[in-house]
């Protein structure tokens, strides 16, 4: 697995993939009828820009016949006519465009969110936030912003040519033949430089987003700069990426002021050929009014063949950003109900006490069966874990770092599904069951508690939307939160900030816990949940959590041991495999690591002292 | 607003003689682009003409320099290649502009980033807790590329369609008074109609770019908290939020469309009318036998040329406009006062302990988190601090740090006042591991050496030792070149706190802050962690913030806080014999007997 996503991946392809962006077209199907109607607008105003340089041509000759008559009248009154549809068409089409670009994009956005509420967290795991924010806005913003303009420029641009070339064949072939011969130097240069700019574009690209990444980190990591006084380390490491950008923009810069006179110049060449090779034959078999609307098609004919190009290198350059929506929307969920589960859910009856799925609604038991599990091949976390909780019963999960105690919950909650063995809930894989239902009977707390920017309120009812402000106080309350938010400036009220960075950890947690304890879970659990609280709020906790919890499952993870001794059950996890079992008596009477770090614990005063002994400062 | 084109007008100062080049170029560049038609007019009216008008002095002109009628009618190659010279020149003139410009811009916009992460490191920190960190980089990146498609683009644009309406004047009248009286009839409509209607695309647009930075913070917390959706299965809750900002983010963006699209209908009309004015009224005057051909031919060109150069004005000021609201936005940044650093800052003696003074904070107008905080901790030994959230712990560390001004009281280390010394040199002084780690990504290897650059690999090696890190380190497939993830989601709670503790004891700090940092940590290795500090960092001054019993009985004192007040301090074994919080956190954590449990819920 070579992939990154730490960087603007997008690539140079030479060539269009044809499939993907018929696919990406496929999203305007909705929009049909706006992609239509924009065609059509795109024909007609392809058709009156042609149309003008001979009519412009046809009133200069009737002009030159010596009188105002009827004719010039009526030709300018075809031109104010003309003028006014162009008008008109153009604000059709971009109110066209608009619906086209803002609809796709809205869909997609609306698909590829959907799509990662579902997907598993193997997903998210590598792929940092930023990055995802980046694929859901930006890419789809490219790629549904292009797409109007592309049938637009197709359809436009295409046919001016076309007309252009048609009305030259038809006004003077031979003339129509010397103009059209700076069409291959125009195509030619064209190429050559859009494909530059594409090169240079895509450099710049890279650049600013490691810019952008730069600037992200070091506002998320400025209290630590600060800590370790490294501004100006910081400062020179950005300026060698800041540099950077100004090289490659520059290049982007000067390809591209280069390419503009080069298509003028081009241009000219194709004007004086008309001039040349038309002017000799005026008087013999032209009219001076034809070289004159010849002079204009050599100059409109040209500029839609320099904006097409610049179209398909726009497609190329967000071909990149195509694929990764594309592949977004095809990762499938590797977690997800089952065929059986779904039509379960269907057949179910509500309101008959079962759950939706039509299984039981109380979780009576949970038995992990055998449980091996790893996040990379080979290397497992989780090897034949097997022990069983009832209601009512609260497990604890003890032992050194790394050990797997948090895979157990993950596994649990299917965040993961095992590798082997299963987890069975009254005896059914929980595979077998809903999702959503599984889901929802849960209230988990994690070590680094995540927070939704919003008030302390909000935070707390995300367990129960309903929840009224009563029950949410009271929530608080149960965990020993309440007096701790009320003597917040704006209590309940009080804003949260950014992922809850306006709190400590502690206070945090306590939010967390609150939530949890309002969502009324059947399983609860705490990973770490109080490692921020002291001694004495972690007992209101424990308390209030425990009142809670009448009749249902807790899994507790821990490091401080006053926070599992009351456990009915307690695990000792090393190495993925569970060492010891029992209760608090009975693995102190077995004397194994239990005991040892309860030693440590126990006599944590008496240690202390040993250590200051042991190294006097 | 003033203020901000005196902020445009500094940034642009040192690339005044670039600009003002470019600008020349522009109209050297323009002069030429109106030059080149009177080539085919002269061609069309003095040398094909056989009857009509009389040629004008311009066409007679231009066709005497090219060698008189005779001359040319037999050799038209020659009128051919002089309009395709003057096209390449006036292109060699665009190409000299826009390098220019573009140069100037991208050097100003250097300057400008850099400026802007400077100085967002040396922010106080309040402006940091206040600002939304997806804000302050959308002002660093597309409020930077908005005044920089400015300075690039439109000032010198503002010069091209100035030049391009003035320039051709006088050689416009030099042909026919009364064609150009025809010629710019509705120019003043048009730069009218521009100013007005851009002024509704801008509010669209920043109504479009409100709703989209809704919606990006959106996406950011949701998945940010994926695991929080998940856990409580509130998939729907969310799909249907965020429906309702993408769905408002449509609407306000297509709204711009809307809008864009009136604007561009409605200009175009009147452009396309200015150029039938010119043609309508020139077929009569040539119908009369008044104008030439060439003269119309002429004309027709040169309006086309400027009129929608003109319609460009209302961008080039919906643009200034974009632009000054950006560079408001950038000025917030860099207007706000960085931390100050005292004018002749005291120097720490070599060794010294910690000491809070009475010191009193609030945050903001809120509430006192500190009251009249006072302890002393004498070189070498150690505090711990305890008690539960919010009661000031963490405040107390970000003070001595100073990352916040005490409102009252004193802080001092070896008794100087830390406020008569550069922050920088506190900071050398005070090493910090905070309670969620922050790693950069980055190798490892670099992450620990910012502690100290120049550290050897021995030294780097003894601290990940210290920090009880250098096995686990070791055991990860590129073990020290192994690159930290964005926050360091490679590595576990643990090992984050771990790798932050090696990193600052690099830095071989005089005082040493451990802010919770070993909550993540098991019993075993947190006893590991403190039995080596104590032993290879003696001299060191430790303050420790923890909740558990083997990290507090480690102290030589503890402080116990609540509400912002000391409600205890004592040496733990003073403080175990004493009824009170502390007594009360040996007697749950270690002497967990039935009759402590009796104790302590009556």
């Amino acid at each position: 697995m070579s992939e990154r996503f730490d960087e603007d991946d997008d690539r140079y392809s030479g060539s269009l993939d044809w499939t993907l962006w018929r696919r990406m077209v496929a999203r305007a199907r909705p929009y049909r009828s706006a992609v239509g109607q924009m065609v059509f607008a795109g024909l007609f105003v392809a058709a009156i820009d042609a149309v003008i340089p001979a009519l412009t041509g046809l009133l200069v000759d009737e002009a030159l016949e010596g009188a105002v008559n009827d004719a010039i009248w009526f030709y300018a009154g075809a031109y104010v006519l003309s003028f006014v549809l162009i008008g008109a068409a153009i604000v059709w089409f971009i109110m066209l465009a608009g619906r086209i670009a803002t609809g796709v994009a809205r869909d997609l956005r609306r698909d590829a969110f959907a799509q990662m509420q579902e997907l598993s967290f193997s997903f998210f795991d590598r792929r940092p936030v930023g990055w995802l924010v980046s694929r859901l806005m930006g890419d789809v913003s490219k790629v549904a912003g292009l797409m109007p303009w592309f049938f637009l420029d197709v359809v436009w641009g295409g046919s001016v040519v076309v007309m252009s070339i048609a009305m030259m064949l038809w006004l003077d072939a031979a003339l129509a033949a010397w103009v059209l011969c700076i069409v291959p130097a125009l195509a030619w240069v064209s190429v050559i430089f859009q494909r530059r700019l594409l090169a240079s574009s895509r450099e710049v690209r890279r650049t600013n987003s490691r810019i952008t990444s730069a600037y992200a980190e070091s506002i998320a990591g400025v209290r630590t700069t600060r800590a370790l006084h490294r501004e100006d380390a910081s400062l020179q490491e950005f300026q060698l990426e800041s540099s950077a950008m100004y090289q490659h923009s520059v290049r982007r810069a000067l390809q591209s002021a280069l390419y503009l006179p080069l298509v003028v110049a081009i241009g000219s060449v194709g004007v004086g050929l008309a001039l040349w090779q038309g002017g000799v034959r005026v008087g013999d078999d032209l009219s001076l009014g034809t070289l004159v609307a010849f002079m204009q098609y050599a100059r409109l004919f040209y500029e839609p063949i320099r904006e097409l190009a610049g179209r398909f290198s726009e497609l190329q350059s967000a071909q990149a950003a195509a694929e990764r929506i594309a592949t977004l929307l095809d990762t499938e969920p590797e977690i997800r109900d089952s065929p059986e589960v779904l039509a379960a859910i269907q057949r179910a009856t509500p309101d008959d006490g079962r759950a939706l799925d039509g299984g039981d609604a109380q979780i009576e038991s949970v038995h992990f069966d055998g449980v091996s599990f790893s996040y990379v091949d080979n290397e497992p976390v989780l090897r034949d874990v097997d022990f069983t909780v009832r209601a009512g019963q609260t497990v604890a999960l003890v032992g050194p770092t790394g050990g797997g105690k948090s895979t157990i919950v993950s596994l649990l909650a299917r965040f993961y599904d095992p590798g082997g063995g299963a987890v069975r809930l009254n005896g059914v894989d929980h595979r077998q069951r809903s999702l959503h239902w599984l889901q929802s009977n849960l209230g988990v707390v994690l070590q680094s508690p995540h927070l939704f920017s919003g008030t302390i309120a909000e935070n707390i009812r995300y367990g129960r939307l309903d929840a009224t402000d009563a029950e949410v106080q009271a929530a608080a309350s149960r965990v020993g939160a309440h007096a701790m938010i009320e003597a917040m400036a704006a209590g309940y009220a009080t804003a949260v900030g950014e992922g809850g960075g306006k709190l400590s950890t502690g206070q945090r947690q306590l939010i967390s816990l609150a939530r949890a304890v309002l969502a009324d879970p059947q399983i609860f659990i705490m990973d770490e949940a109080t490692s921020s609280l002291d001694t004495e709020t972690e007992a209101q906790v424990q308390a209030g959590i425990d009142a809670a919890l009448e009749g249902r499952i807790a899994f507790v993870i821990a490091h401080r041991l006053s926070t599992i001794r009351n456990a009915d059950q307690i695990l000792v996890i090393v190495g993925g495999r569970i060492v010891e079992r029992g209760t608090h008596d009975e693995l102190l009477a077995a004397g194994g690591h239990y005991a040892e770090l309860h030693t440590q614990s126990n006599a944590a005063g008496t240690v202390g002292a040993a250590v200051r002994e042991a190294h006097p400062a | 607003m003033f203020s901000t084109l005196r902020e445009l007008a500094r940034l642009m100062h040192g690339a005044r003689l670039h600009y003002s080049l470019a600008i020349v170029s522009l109209v050297v560049a323009s002069c030429f682009l109106y030059l080149a038609p009177l080539v085919p007019q002269a061609v069309l009216d003095v040398v094909l003409a056989q009857d009509g008008a009389e040629p004008s002095a311009v066409s007679r002109g231009v066709a005497q320099l090219m060698g008189g009628p005779e001359f040319v009618a037999r050799r038209l190659w020659l009128p051919a290649l002089l309009l395709v010279a003057l096209t390449v020149v006036a292109g060699a003139f665009t190409y000299v502009r826009e390098r220019l410009a573009e140069v100037a811009t991208e050097r100003i916009v250097l300057q400008l980033r850099d400026r802007l992460l400077d100085r967002l490191q040396r922010l106080p920190t309040p402006f940091h807790d206040d600002a939304e960190s997806g804000d302050l980089v959308q002002r660093c990146t597309s409020d930077v590329d908005t005044v920089r498609l400015f300075l690039g683009g439109q000032v010198v644009e503002f010069g091209r369609t100035a030049a391009m309406l003035f320039v051709p004047l006088p050689l416009m009248l030099a042909v026919d008074t009364r064609m150009t009286l025809a010629s710019v009839v509705l120019v003043p409509a048009i730069i009218g109609f521009s100013l007005f209607f851009f002024g509704r695309v801008h509010r669209a647009y920043l109504r479009s770019d409100e709703s989209e930075a809704t919606l990006t913070a959106n996406v950011q917390e949701n998945i940010s908290g994926i695991r929080v959706v998940r856990a409580f299965a509130r998939q729907a809750f969310e799909r249907s939020r965020f429906g309702r900002n993408n769905d408002d983010y449509r609407d306000a963006d297509y709204r711009v469309y809307v809008v864009a699209g009136w604007f561009w209908g409605v200009s175009d009309f009147m452009c396309f009318a200015q150029q039938a004015a010119v043609l309508v009224t020139g077929i009569v005057f040539l119908a009369q036998g008044t104008l030439s051909v060439g003269a119309l031919f002429f004309f027709v060109t040169a309006v086309s040329m400027f009129t929608f150069p003109m319609r460009q004005l209302g961008r080039i000021v919906s643009d200034f406009g974009k632009a000054t609201v950006a560079l408001e936005r950038i000025r917030r940044i860099l207007d706000t006062e960085p931390e100050q650093e005292p004018a002749n800052p005291e120097v720490f003696p070599d060794a010294g302990g910690v000491s809070f003074d009475d010191v009193t904070f609030a945050y903001g107008d809120a509430d006192p988190v500190l009251r009249n905080v006072s302890f002393d901790v004498p070189a070498g030994a150690t505090l711990a601090i305890v008690g539960p959230p919010g009661s000031g712990k963490s405040t107390i560390v970000a003070l001595l740090l100073r990352m916040y001004e005490a409102n009252a009281g004193t802080i001092s280390i070896g008794g100087t006042d830390i406020t008569s010394v550069t922050r920088r040199d506190l900071r050398q002084r005070v090493g910090v591991v905070h309670q969620e780690a922050f790693l950069f990504s980055k190798p490892l290897l670099d992450n620990l050496k910012m502690g100290r650059p120049g550290a050897t690999v021995t030294e780097v090696h003894d601290a990940t030792g210290v920090a009880c890190v250098h096995e686990a380190i070791e055991e990860f497939e590129h073990g020290y070149a192994t690159k930290v993830g964005e926050r360091g989601v490679t590595l576990s709670g643990g090992q984050r706190q771990r790798v932050a503790i090696a990193r600052t004891l690099l830095e071989q700090p005089e005082v040493l802050v451990l802010d919770d940092a070993l909550s993540a940590v098991d019993t075993r290795t947190e006893a590991g962690i403190l039995g080596g500090l104590r032993e290879q960092h003696q001299q060191t001054t430790t303050i420790v913030i923890a909740h558990r019993l083997s990290t507090l009985a480690i102290a030589d004192q503890v402080v116990v806080l609540d509400g912002g007040r000391v409600v205890q301090h004592g040496s733990p074994d003073e403080l175990s014999q004493v009824a009170g919080p502390y007594a009360r956190i040996v007697q749950r954590q270690s002497g967990w007997t039935e009759a402590g449990r009796e104790e302590m819920t009556s």
